[in-house]
């Protein structure tokens, strides 16, 4: 395959993790801008497990996604009382602030003879764990996407369940889901945890494909993209955003056609596409009638 | 002398205060009469920068035609937005307004970039010559002229708010649009207006940020919506004096936290207390149901 | 037959554990924002020759977003030197990533700051991001 596609199918897959944790917040009836930070400390955590201590990747991994929910569920907690632009707004605010943190974490260790960890604004060079074994990005291509296959199975279980039933009479009428004998603020905030250690998975795999992050990778603009990738995709199942992120990075950014206008016409569909569909492409209607088909 | 200092950071902590307030009074109209936050708001204010930049460059104006160029694109491009991403969801979920304007607000910025590919541009002096000097302090002459410009436009804004019918109107919708549209007021109609009212403040802020420092960059977008939001979140959602108040005490608490902390801790300190006080919510801060 | 294998491995750790060094000087070709790049390269100060150099670019700020195509390098008369031609979407500061396979296998990541007239190397200070 060319590496140019192996690239942008590397990248769709890595964005569909923030997306697909946005989108879990989404049909829990909140908006989140701010889980680009759970990415971030899912690409740190998983850096400094590999490079500075030297275990290995799945490791690395879980660690990673049990920060990342930690972080998030630290975060959710003085914030679950609140709704609709002032959860936005906290998420946003939490976010910036774990995004200067970064840019003030300083902690290196000795790695053969060289200083190994993150450097503040400088970033965190070396996360070669994946590019020291030989893994060549066709076959971390695969790591991706197989990981991304178990979380969109997970999804398709979930959201057959009661659980996932539950989660989205959360997000359609929190009030009548409580007076239904929801624990709501327990659900949201099992759902806010849920949605960083996501977001905390994607952003381990980015820290060993790139093996260099810095706080800037980690701002504002990634959590409003992935959060827009996910509406437009829809909200009727995790298929859409990974179809939100496709059609950015798969359709207009990789086949260049708009190149240097692809913003201002992908801005312009998105704002049209949601006057004829407010909950994305593949919205619960769609789902509904794709499934009913059969 | 730290005296000297407290002095000095809290005027130009006002100084900065007073672009908050401004940015924070243009969210808060908006948000006010169509319960929605506009994520372009920033992004038209830089195009109005944008658009009174290129005009410099290309014919050398003075800087009343630029101050017009900026508050009219601004106009434009929030009418735009205004007609786009949220006249055809007023009835609907409040999410995809949001979000159609953040679409929109990637699609001016690249507008912006288009139109002025480079990172930094030079803009024309708001004022040539130094500072005011009163005793140890200093004041620019750009900075008491953006106070000023907080000032006339508080004061226009509150007489229009309460000694037109325009303004009662506008009031009664903020109040409870329903009701408005059932005493014959056109909501529409009014968001229309409150938006362009709303844009033109906010080109006015655009002008006097960049003739101030000179200069022109893409970040302006970006810094203008945190900022604008900041403001109207500190001051109490929805309310157009908290707007102004939270504006200025976000300059105050920025000055000062830079002065003993540095940049970074600066932000930090924003962005907490932001999020202290969503978390804390005092009545206060009109938690009322919100998008 | 162990005893080889386990020599190989150590000759190989050694190689990784040398490090490579880049240099990249681009100019600007007139088109936006087309760059045409002399990559140097080094390790242990002997220049490298014979690398196959793939090079690619994001943008730090919004990283997956903008696809620059991967090119590869081609080697030029002088030792250790290599030109490539690099589309990118826009100006500003870029984190260009080096990927060389061939003898030596490495991946680099360098930041550059793209304007008209070429590149120029960026040090990050502590200041955070202002308007």
């Amino acid at each position: 395959m060319d590496e140019y596609a192996i690239g942008v199918l590397t990248s769709i897959g890595l964005l569909t993790f923030v997306a697909a944790s946005a989108y879990l917040l989404l049909i829990a009836g909140e908006l989140s801008f701010g889980q680009q930070a759970f990415f971030g400390v899912g690409a740190y955590a998983a850096g400094i497990a590999t490079a500075m201590f030297g275990l290995p990747l799945p490791l690395a991994i879980l660690a990673a996604m049990l920060l990342g929910g930690l972080a998030a569920a630290l975060v959710g907690l003085p914030a679950l009382r609140l709704r609709g632009l002032y959860f936005a707004m906290a998420t946003l605010a939490a976010a910036e602030m774990l995004r200067i943190l970064f840019e003030l974490f300083h902690w290196q260790v000795q790695v053969g003879g060289e200083a190994v960890g993150p450097d503040g604004t400088q970033g965190f060079r070396g996360i070669r764990w994946v590019f020291e074994r030989g893994v060549e990005p066709l076959g971390f291509l695969g790591i991706v996407w197989a990981l991304l296959a178990g979380v969109v199975l997970l999804f398709i279980l979930v959201e057959r369940s009661r659980l996932g039933t539950t989660i989205r009479a959360l997000g359609e009428d929190p009030e009548l889901a409580g007076a239904l004998g929801v624990d709501v603020l327990r659900l949201k905030l099992g759902v806010v945890a849920a949605a960083g250690a996501l977001a905390a998975l994607g952003g381990a795999l980015f820290a060993h494909h790139n093996t260099y992050i810095e706080p800037r990778n980690f701002d504002i603009m990634l959590g409003v993209h992935t959060l827009a990738y996910a509406l437009i995709g829809g909200l009727g199942t995790v298929f859409g955003p990974l179809l939100g992120v496709a059609l950015d990075l798969g359709l207009l950014e990789g086949t260049r056609v708009f190149q240097g206008y692809r913003m201002i016409v992908f801005g312009g569909l998105v704002a049209l596409l949601l006057i004829w569909r407010p909950r994305g492409l593949l919205d619960e209607r769609m789902v509904h009638w794709l499934r009913t088909r059969r | 002398m730290a005296l000297i200092d407290i002095f000095q950071n809290t005027l130009d902590g006002l100084t900065a205060g007073a672009s908050y307030a401004l940015l924070g009074v243009g969210f808060t109209l908006i948000f006010g009469v169509l319960r929605r936050a506009n994520l372009s708001y920033g992004p038209a204010i830089m195009l109005g920068a944008y658009a009174a930049t290129w005009v410099s460059l290309h014919t050398g104006a003075g800087l009343l035609v630029l101050f017009l160029v900026a508050v009219l694109a601004t106009v434009l491009a929030g009418s735009y937005v205004e007609r786009l991403c949220f006249a055809p969801h007023r009835r609907g979920p409040a999410a995809a307004a949001m979000v159609a304007s953040f679409a929109i607000w990637m699609q001016l910025e690249e507008l912006a970039t288009l139109l002025l590919p480079r990172h930094l541009y030079a803009f024309p002096a708001l004022y040539e010559g130094g500072a005011l000097h009163f005793g140890p302090f200093s004041l620019r002459v750009e900075s008491l002229l953006m106070l000023l410009a907080a000032l006339a436009v508080c004061f226009v804004g509150w007489k229009a708010l309460y000694a037109t019918r325009f303004g009662v109107a506008v009031r009664a919708v903020i109040d409870d649009p329903r009701a408005a549209e059932l005493s014959g007021i056109s909501v529409g109609a009014i968001s229309l207006r409150v938006f362009a009212l709303a844009s033109a403040i906010g080109g006015l802020t655009g002008f006097l940020i960049v003739a101030s420092h000179e200069q022109v960059t893409p970040m302006l977008g970006m810094w203008s919506t945190l900022k604008g939001m900041l403001a109207m979140m500190l001051g109490g959602l929805g309310s157009l004096p908290g707007a102004v108040v939270g504006g200025l005490a976000l300059g105050l608490i920025e000055a000062h936290s830079q002065w003993y902390l540095g940049p970074q801790f600066r932000d930090f300190i924003a962005y907490f207390l932001l999020f202290a006080l969503l978390a804390a919510r005092p009545p206060w801060m009109n938690t009322r149901s919100a998008y | 037959m162990r005893r080889v294998a386990f020599v190989a491995l150590l000759v190989s750790q050694a190689a990784f554990a040398q490090k490579t060094d880049a240099r990249l000087d681009c100019k600007h070709t007139g088109k936006d924002f087309i760059y045409d790049c002399v990559i140097r390269l080094a390790r242990a100060g002997e220049p490298l020759t014979g690398a196959q150099v793939t090079v690619g670019a994001d943008m730090p700020s919004m990283p997956m977003a903008h696809q620059v195509k991967p090119v590869k390098a081609k080697p030029t008369k002088t030792l250790g030197e290599y030109r490539a031609r690099l589309d990118l979407e826009m100006g500003g500061e870029w984190a260009v990533k080096l990927r060389l396979s061939d003898p030596v296998r490495d991946q680099l990541v360098l930041h550059y700051e793209f304007d008209e007239r070429g590149a120029r190397p960026v040090k990050r200070s502590a200041k955070s991001p202002r308007k």
